[in-house]
Order: structure tokens, then C-alpha cells, then sequence
């Protein structure tokens, strides 16, 4: 009986979804509804139970959700205690450098296996770059005992042959229409690694050609890094107004001085001049977090927030 | 959102202030959590824990504002309910969680529950009914707070399939919804 009850109640319910006509409602409203922006009145036909769960969804916190405070506090201390702020790091170092070599290894086979050409025409590369990096973490276990030495190279930024991949990637791309090239994971680790877009010309320099580091003279206006970020910056101006997240564009931001003076500071970038450049010396490349495109290795926690996360350019945290 | 104490609240975290690091935990725990029971129902407790150890053991690196800061406890919290799924899928047949299944055959109906009284639990439940890709785009916009192209760098995706997963799925909640209400005479 109670069997058959449930089945009519099935039933109904498998009607009613199918007589239900997919409600419309236009893309500029789903996502006010989604940021949680649209008021009330707004709501289209069709969404006002979905706008009660999401309501409900973003309720204020419950106390029983905030209940594991003393416990993580007391974690939190633990490791402030036994790991001052500027030794934090180093614990993790090993590990997450090893995860983030095989990242940035799974990126560059991409990149390679792609070529510069497709990767810029069709912006393929992050897609791509998500792949293999999804497979990599497959590797993980059969290829961490054989490579640590990979990890102890990487202890001073990309291991040299993912370095190298990734710079001819970037060099290959300067020429070229690469508002997209830019955007792309791997270029974006690579950016990362040197410290932040400004860096990419001085970082790669070495890796091309086998010179030493020379002496930092801060980002100069005819710098090729400073014309090729300006140039993917104008290049993609009109079609997307969100291009700021990435990591690249964030440090010709932080260069620029802010967002809204790119245009006027890229402005004088003469394109063109390929001199000395970039504040190598002072920023000791920053060893690569796996960026939070690139789906990152499976393995334990220090795979991913023990990477240093964002890393939005910022300086080189990892005393060495 | 912290707002404009962000940075003073993370550098004074950084440095191994126990208060502020509870300001950040507070602000963002409660939106992890929920993601983690839409992501990993039966795990949630033990991810979201399990992302605040990695946050704690990785914070002293990072560097970003208050948007990058959720981004990178999202993408922790991420691969902490994926990982845990890669285990499920090892993990014999017979230690299933019975009461993840106990949950699924429950007479209640989360979408009822969504109807008739502003549940949260109910809320996430339903949301944990979308296709995976579905759940978890939607699950970022809402309850993490983050923009499209946050969570298209999250999830490894472009910014416009993002978009396409996040609309998908309100338009299936909204008919699931609205079928609910019409199978229980309920007047949206």
C-alpha cells in the first residue's frame, strides 16, 4: 500500500517535471540572480522558488557550522608556533615543488604538443593544459621517486627544461597576436615563476641563452615583456572586460599601478627593443604554483594551497 | 566579505595572529562547508577541515586580495572533494556509506523541504541532485561568491561553459521546483 503510495507520488512528480515548460529567463538576470544582485521584484516567471533556495542556500551561518573554530585555532596555533611566518614555507617546499614540477611538465607538453600557432589562433591552450594536467596526476606515484632531483633543480624556479619550454612558448608568442597566449595556464605558471609578467623577458633570457643574471634595472619602458603584455592588453580590450584575473595582466596592473592606468602606461611601451631588463636580480624566481587553472596533482594536501595559491605576481616568498 | 580590513586581517594572519586568522576562518568556513555537502555530501565535515589545515599550512605564501583569497580556499576545498571522490570510486562496494543512501531513498523531498520552509540542508540537498558540473559551477557562484571568471579558473574551464553550466542548472532547479510545487498543489 504504502509502496503504491510512492509510486503515484513518482508519478505525479515525473508528470508535473515533464509538463513543466523550461522556464526562460534572459542570461543578464540569471547572473544577478546567481551573484546573488537581483532583487526581488526582478525575478523572472518560473524562478521564484529557485530564488527562495538560493536564499536559503546563502543563509547566515548556523552555529553548528562554525563549531569546529576551537579546533582549527588550535591547529592554526600549532603551526604559527612550531613554524614562524618566514619558515612556514620551507616545511612544505619539497613536496608541493615536486607537484608543481609535474604540473608545470604536463603544461609544457602541452604547450609543445599543441604549437604556438594553434594554441594562439584558437586559444586551445588552457583547455589543453587542464587535460594533461588531469593526467598527471596518474604519474604521480611511479614518477616522484625518480624525480627528485627535477624537485631540488626546481627549488630555484621551473626545473630548466620545463623553464625553457615554457620561455620559447612565450618568446614564440611575442610577435604574434597573443591576447590569449597570455591567459594561457602555462604561460601564466611561467609568469608566476619569474616573479610576474614584468620578469618573463629578464627570467627567460637566461634560459635561452646561457648568460648571467645582470643587474636589475626595474621594468623598462622598451621591455619586451612591457610591449608583449601591453599588446595582448589592447589586443583583447574589446572583447572581455575581465581579463584582469589573470595572473599576467595582474602584474602589468601592478606595474601600470593600478588597473584603470594600463592605458596610459602602456601607452609609451615602444614594442620592439629587446635590452637588459626586468628586476631579476631582486626577485629570485618564485617557484610555480600549480595555478588554480590547471587542475592540480591529486596527491596530499601540500599539492595546492601549500603552492602559495594565487600568487597574483607577487614577490618571491620563499627564502631560500 | 571582510571588505576593506582584508589586507590588515591576512598580513596580521600571516603572521601568526591567532584572532585575525579566526576572521578569515568565520567569513569563509560557512561557505565551504556548504560547497563541500554539495560537492561530497557525506564527507563535507571532514573536507572542509581538511582544506583549513592545507589554508593554515600554505597562508604564509599567499598573496592576494580578499577574491584571490577565495579563489584559492575554493580551489583547496575542490580538490579536497575530489580527491575524496577518486577514493570513493576505489573504495570497495560493501563500505559505502549507508547512510548516503539512506539519505538518497528518504521520502522526504529536498525540493518540498525548499518549498515549504527556507532550509538550507534542504537547499544544498537539491543542489547536490544537479549533474555534477551543474552542482558544482553553481555551488561556486552562490555559496563561494565568486565571479565567473574565478570559478572558469577554478573548475579548469572556459569562462562561457562556465556560464552555460551556472544557467543549466537554475533552469533545472526551476523546473524541478516548479514540478514539486505542481505535484504537491503547492502555487509557486
Amino acid at each position: 500500500m504504502s509502496d503504491e503510495d510512492g509510486l503515484v507520488a513518482d508519478m505525479h512528480r515525473l508528470l508535473g517535471f515533464l509538463e513543466v515548460a523550461p522556464p526562460v529567463a534572459d542570461p543578464d538576470t540569471v547572473e544577478r540572480l546567481l551573484a546573488g544582485r537581483l532583487d526581488p521584484s526582478d525575478v523572472p516567471p518560473g524562478y521564484g522558488a529557485v530564488a527562495r533556495l538560493l536564499a536559503a542556500a546563502t543563509a547566515p551561518a548556523a552555529p553548528e557550522e562554525l563549531a569546529g573554530e576551537p579546533l582549527l585555532l588550535a591547529e592554526f596555533k600549532a603551526v604559527a608556533r612550531s613554524h614562524p611566518p618566514t619558515l612556514a614555507p620551507r616545511r612544505e617546499t619539497m613536496p608541493s615543488r615536486l607537484a608543481s614540477v609535474k604540473v608545470a611538465a604536463a603544461v609544457l607538453t602541452a604547450v609543445l604538443s599543441i604549437g604556438g600557432v594553434a594554441a594562439a589562433a584558437t586559444g586551445l591552450l588552457p583547455g589543453q593544459a587542464e587535460q594533461a594536467a588531469e593526467r598527471a596526476p596518474s604519474t604521480t606515484g611511479a614518477g616522484a621517486a625518480g624525480r627528485g632531483q627535477v624537485g631540488e633543480a626546481a627549488a630555484a624556479g621551473l626545473d630548466a627544461a620545463a623553464k625553457q619550454g615554457l620561455c620559447e612558448a612565450w618568446q614564440a608568442g611575442q610577435g604574434a597576436d597573443h591576447g590569449r597566449r597570455t591567459d594561457a595556464a602555462a604561460l601564466r605558471e611561467l609568469a608566476v615563476a619569474a616573479g610576474g609578467a614584468d620578469n618573463v623577458a629578464a627570467y627567460c633570457k637566461d634560459a635561452t641563452a646561457a648568460g648571467g643574471n645582470e643587474a636589475a634595472t626595474g621594468p623598462d619602458a622598451g621591455s619586451p615583456a612591457k610591449a608583449g603584455l601591453c599588446r595582448a592588453w589592447l589586443s583583447g580590450q574589446g572583447d572581455h572586460g575581465r581579463r584582469m584575473d589573470s595572473v599576467a595582466f595582474q602584474a602589468l596592473a601592478d606595474a601600470a599601478g593600478g588597473a584603470d592606468k594600463i592605458a596610459a602606461y602602456c601607452k609609451d611601451a615602444a614594442p620592439g627593443s629587446a635590452g637588459a631588463q626586468g628586476p631579476g636580480s631582486s626577485s629570485p624566481p618564485r617557484r610555480s604554483a600549480p595555478s588554480t587553472t590547471v587542475s592540480p596533482p591529486s596527491g596530499g594536501p601540500p599539492a595546492d594551497p601549500g603552492s602559495g595559491g594565487q600568487g597574483q605576481g607577487g614577490p618571491p616568498t620563499t627564502g631560500s | 566579505m571582510i571588505g576593506p580590513s582584508f589586507p590588515a586581517v591576512l598580513a596580521a594572519a600571516q603572521g601568526g595572529d591567532e584572532q585575525a586568522f579566526a576572521v578569515l576562518w568565520r567569513d569563509l568556513q560557512p561557505a565551504v562547508l556548504r560547497y563541500l555537502r554539495v560537492a561530497a555530501p557525506v564527507a563535507a565535515e571532514d573536507l572542509a577541515a581538511d582544506t583549513w589545515i592545507s589554508v593554515i599550512r600554505g597562508l604564509a605564501r599567499f598573496r592576494g586580495d580578499e577574491q584571490n583569497l577565495r579563489t584559492w580556499v575554493f580551489t583547496a576545498a575542490r580538490h579536497r572533494a575530489m580527491d575524496w571522490h577518486r577514493q570513493a570510486v576505489r573504495r570497495p562496494v560493501a563500505s559505502l556509506p549507508v547512510e548516503l543512501l539512506a539519505a538518497r531513498a528518504a521520502p522526504d523531498d529536498p525540493a518540498a523541504a525548499v518549498l515549504e520552509a527556507q532550509s538550507t540542508q534542504a537547499a544544498l540537498a537539491l543542489l547536490a541532485e544537479l549533474p555534477p558540473d551543474q552542482a558544482e559551477v553553481v555551488a561556486l557562484r552562490v555559496l563561494g561568491g565568486l565571479g565567473v571568471a574565478e570559478v572558469a579558473q577554478i573548475v579548469g574551464k572556459r569562462p562561457g561553459a562556465v556560464r552555460v553550466l551556472a544557467h543549466r542548472g537554475l533552469r533545472r532547479l526551476a523546473r524541478r521546483l516548479e514540478a514539486a510545487g505542481l505535484a504537491r498543489g503547492v502555487t509557486r
